[in-house]
């Protein structure tokens, strides 16, 4: 009777009728598994990542079909699925997500030459369950003109009463600062990390907000004299060619910390091979493109992350970065410790 | 003959209950209802699992900030809301007709992406702070990344809830009620306080409603501007503590909110006629205003319509000019999202119609179904993932692009049916209870007196519905992200990953494509509201 009476809604019926048409018709054409497809679920939210799917269809003729979403709904999602799930491989983009699908057990123990061969002990599972693929350094941006590289040596600096209401950082929720507080719990124990926090919420500039870029920026602008960030934000913003950009290059230079010491707290973008994969043979062969000389470029020069292969060398705009002591600590920790860590920041009063 | 004084729909259809069987509309009600609660059952489920999660203390603070949100958002948005829409209805200004449906259009615009442009055009180096410094003056006011802010900025992105279902019930209002008021001595603002706000209560509360339940809703537009309510409390505990039991149990707390919200709702109305016997329908008198008071109106909706909607949509298209994008991928996410929302518009449409129909004066499936609304969107798609569990599992590997969208499709349903059954309740009290025995009486049955008599007096109710759904579904991100087939990429799912990543200018072309494939619909349903009065001729 609506339909009858309100010729947009029947209009709308139609079209949702011939979208439906549509769907069935691309569910056909990608539903048979023949040997050619692979099946990607991703967290990484990168555009670099496209360029790999083709580089890697180019390679090998497997067409990729991704799943794009945040990383604990993946984990839900292959629970609920089981072994019914479709998802070949699992893409992170943070080693403490990657240790919640391996808790989950969502993915299968895989080795080989190659991959033994090419990344680092510390930057996979010991079973081969996930391999880190590229690596980020979590860094201090300072002004330039009001703070001395000298003063930002060490993660601790931050905390230092010296910066009382001139450090910027964004929200304990995120993931980035998760794992970094995992860290320090790992390398100072629990009581200096919590002091440390503590050293920070006091310094604070402006409640914790924005993004690591929003950080930088915030530096440059005047707001703060001190922030934390992932390397390839600020690369980002070192290779780009606008102008506001170049501004804030001219304000802002970023410190590796603890050079002297453990070295610069270093988290991995990695996968693994799903435990129900349809398609394992693909999936074993993307996991060793990932790990391949072309594949470790288009990390480097397509999203500014420093190559988990150390033969790789990345493009001029990042290797002026690359060389710095990265802490050897394995990233499982950064898994194992978040819950510690969240409860850390909380008790700190870091919202 | 202005106000029938009848009794409550819900006792007069109780004495009849008792006699007769229900019909098979009633039960095809309950279960539409029951079918839209389903997930809400599992996420109760998962709920009594041991959880780890955020401590009382920091609990507290969620709890206070969320109160502290929804007051502000809930009165600002029926304040700005329902002004508009009776300067826009009962008066004449300059800009006028132009303001009538423009005033809807900040419903095209999703809530994070005004929260993205705020944020950015308010930035501590952002432009307007940048030039207050360099002008020698302090900018720090003009912190968006705020609870303050955040008040702001969803009250410009949900205003128009009320705007449209206020609007609605204006233009359908009884004339004569209006000339009784004045014959006994009010003054236009008397009559509008203490008559024709009171009688359009039903449709201003289901829009603030709607409003307050995306604001309990809303993970995006919060989360980017740095406040922490319960929903991102919600997502805390799932994403940092890993534990979805934790999330469950605190998207009780927020369903517990919406239930007492809604019961408040329904209580308020109980035992109270809003019906008009009017006999015939006329034009409604319009006040012009003249010289300030008119540029005054005119000022005002310039106002409202620049602040939720033309200045953060030009400086996200500022932002998109200054680099370029894929165009097939946008064209290829604007098609998906398109029938996404078309899909989903109809089917939620349809299974609220059937609710509100078969549940009038038995209000419970109507409430069990809304509940979904206020259900953190990352909330809902756990719950539905236990659903999802048993199709997976039944259907095998690689279940396909069509399983996924039939989710997909479900997930809308379940999360959006509010908002299509508070507008279609709220026109459907204006039918009133003689109305439907006059039509029994005359040999209609209980369909053919919903179609000839209900459906097409509310017809303006059920436009609001299927407008506010396909809107929804446009915006959506949280089930969309996580129910979607492979390479099925929409427009909200491209904002998110390009703001995600820091890159807004990159977000700001799906950001703005949202708006405007929305903003068509939303002017054409809006013009369709202002014409649904009967005997309305322009």
């Amino acid at each position: 009777m609506l339909t009858r009476r309100s010729p947009l809604l029947a209009l709308c019926a139609l079209l949702a009728l011939t979208a439906c048409g549509r769907d069935t018709e691309e569910a056909k054409r990608a539903a048979p598994a023949n040997a050619g497809v692979l099946n990607i679920y991703t967290a990484r939210h990168y555009d670099a990542d496209q360029l790999i799917y083709d580089g890697f269809k180019q390679a090998t003729g497997v067409e990729v079909r991704a799943l794009q979403s945040q990383g604990n709904m993946l984990v839900e999602k292959m629970k609920a699925e089981g072994a019914s799930s479709p998802a070949d491989i699992i893409l992170m983009a943070d080693a403490g997500a990657l240790w919640r699908a391996q808790e989950a057990g969502l993915f299968q123990p895989v080795t080989t030459p190659t991959l033994e061969r090419r990344i680092p002990a510390n930057l996979r599972d010991h079973q081969g369950r996930w391999w880190g693929f590229a690596r980020r350094a979590r860094v201090i941006a300072y002004a330039k003109d009001r703070v001395r590289p000298e003063e930002v040596a060490s993660y601790a600096a931050v905390a230092d009463p010296k910066f009382r209401g001139r450090v910027c950082v964004r929200n304990a929720d995120n993931i980035y600062n998760l794992s970094m507080m995992a860290g320090f719990i790992e390398r100072w124990g629990p009581q200096r990390a919590l002091e440390w926090a503590r050293g920070v919420v006091a310094n604070m500039a402006r409640k914790p907000q924005g993004g690591d870029i929003d950080q930088i920026r915030a530096v440059a602008a005047g707001a703060c004299d001190v922030a934390l960030a992932n390397s390839y934000y600020f690369l980002r913003i070192a290779s780009s060619e606008a102008p506001e950009d170049k501004a804030v290059m001219q304000k802002v230079a970023i410190a590796f910390p603890e050079q002297a010491g453990t070295g610069a707290l270093v988290n991995i973008s990695g996968g693994g091979v799903a435990a129900h994969a349809p398609n394992k043979e693909n999936a074993v062969k993307f996991l060793e493109y990932l790990a391949s000389d072309q594949a470790q470029a288009i990390f480097a020069s397509a999203n500014n992350e420093f190559p988990a292969v150390q033969a790789v060398k990345p493009p001029a705009s990042v290797a002026a970065y690359a060389n710095f002591k990265a802490d050897p600590l394995p990233v499982t920790v950064y898994g194992r410790r978040q819950g510690e860590a969240q409860a850390t920041f909380d008790q700190a009063g870091w919202q | 003959m202005a106000l029938t004084d009848v009794p409550a729909p819900e006792a007069m259809l109780a004495r009849r209950a008792g006699w007769s069987a229900p019909s098979p509309l009633r039960i095809a009600a309950l279960l539409a209802a029951l079918f839209a609660v389903a997930p809400l059952l599992f996420i109760a489920a998962l709920a009594v699992q041991p959880a780890a999660g955020a401590s009382p203390e920091l609990l507290r603070r969620y709890a206070a900030d969320t109160v502290v949100l929804a007051l502000g958002v809930g009165l600002l948005t029926t304040a700005l809301g329902s002004a508009a829409a009776w300067l826009v209805v009962m008066h004449r200004f300059p800009g006028r007709g132009a303001f009538e449906w423009l005033l809807a259009l900040p419903l095209a615009a999703p809530a994070y992406a005004l929260a993205y442009a705020y944020s950015d055009l308010l930035d501590v180096a952002g432009p307007v702070q940048t030039a207050l410094r360099d002008a020698g003056m302090g900018g720090e006011f003009l912190q968006v990344r705020s609870l303050p802010g955040a008040v702001f900025v969803l009250s410009a992105a949900f205003y128009p809830y009320v705007y449209l279902t206020a609007r609605a019930a204006f233009v359908s209002q009884s004339v004569c009620a209006l000339e009784a008021a004045r014959t006994l001595g009010c003054g236009p603002w008397a009559a509008y306080r203490r008559v024709a706000l009171p009688l359009a209560r039903p449709a201003l509360v289901a829009g603030a409603a709607l409003a307050l339940m995306e604001t309990l809703a809303d993970y995006g537009a919060v989360s980017y501007l740095g406040v922490q309510t319960l929903t991102t409390g919600v997502v805390r505990a799932f994403a940092a503590y890993g534990s979805p039991a934790g999330a469950a149990r605190l998207s009780l707390a927020l369903l517990a909110a919406a239930a007492l919200l809604l019961v408040l709702e329904r209580r308020g109305r109980r035992g109270q006629g809003y019906g008009a016997s009017s006999a015939r329908w006329r034009e409604l008198p319009a006040v012009r205003l003249r010289g300030a008071a008119g540029w005054g109106a005119t000022a005002f909706c310039t106002l409202l319509l620049t602040a939720a909607l033309l200045l953060p949509c030009a400086w996200l298209a500022v932002k998109a000019l200054s680099t370029t994008t894929d165009a097939g991928r946008l064209l290829r996410a604007g098609s998906l999202s398109l029938a996404l929302a078309i899909g989903g518009c109809v089917l939620t449409t349809a299974l609220a119609a059937v609710i509100a129909f078969g549940a009038r004066g038995r209000p419970l499936p109507a409430r069990l179904a809304s509940l979904g609304y206020a259900t953190p969107g990352a909330v809902m798609a756990i719950g539905l993932l236990g659903p999802a569990a048993l199709i997976w599992r039944g259907t095998g590997a690689g279940a396909g692009a069509a399983v996924a969208l039939g989710l997909l499709m479900y997930a809308y349903v379940a999360r959006l049916a509010a908002a299509a059954l508070e507008p279609i309740d709220a026109g459907l009290t204006r039918v009133t209870p003689s109305m439907e025995r006059a039509a029994r009486m005359l040999g209609e049955s209980e369909g053919g007196a919903l179609a000839r008599v209900h459906a097409p007096l509310a017809k303006g109710a059920f436009w609001t519905a299927a407008l506010l759904v396909f809107v929804d579904v446009l915006k959506e991100l949280p089930a969309t992200l996580i129910l979607r087939p492979f390479n099925f990429d929409t427009l909200a799912v491209l904002a998110h990953g390009y703001a995600a990543d820091e890159r807004l200018a990159q977000a700001a072309w799906p950001a703005l494509a949202i708006v405007l494939l929305a903003a068509g619909p939303v002017a054409l349903l809006s013009r369709q509201i202002a014409r649904s009065r009967p005997g309305f001729a322009r």
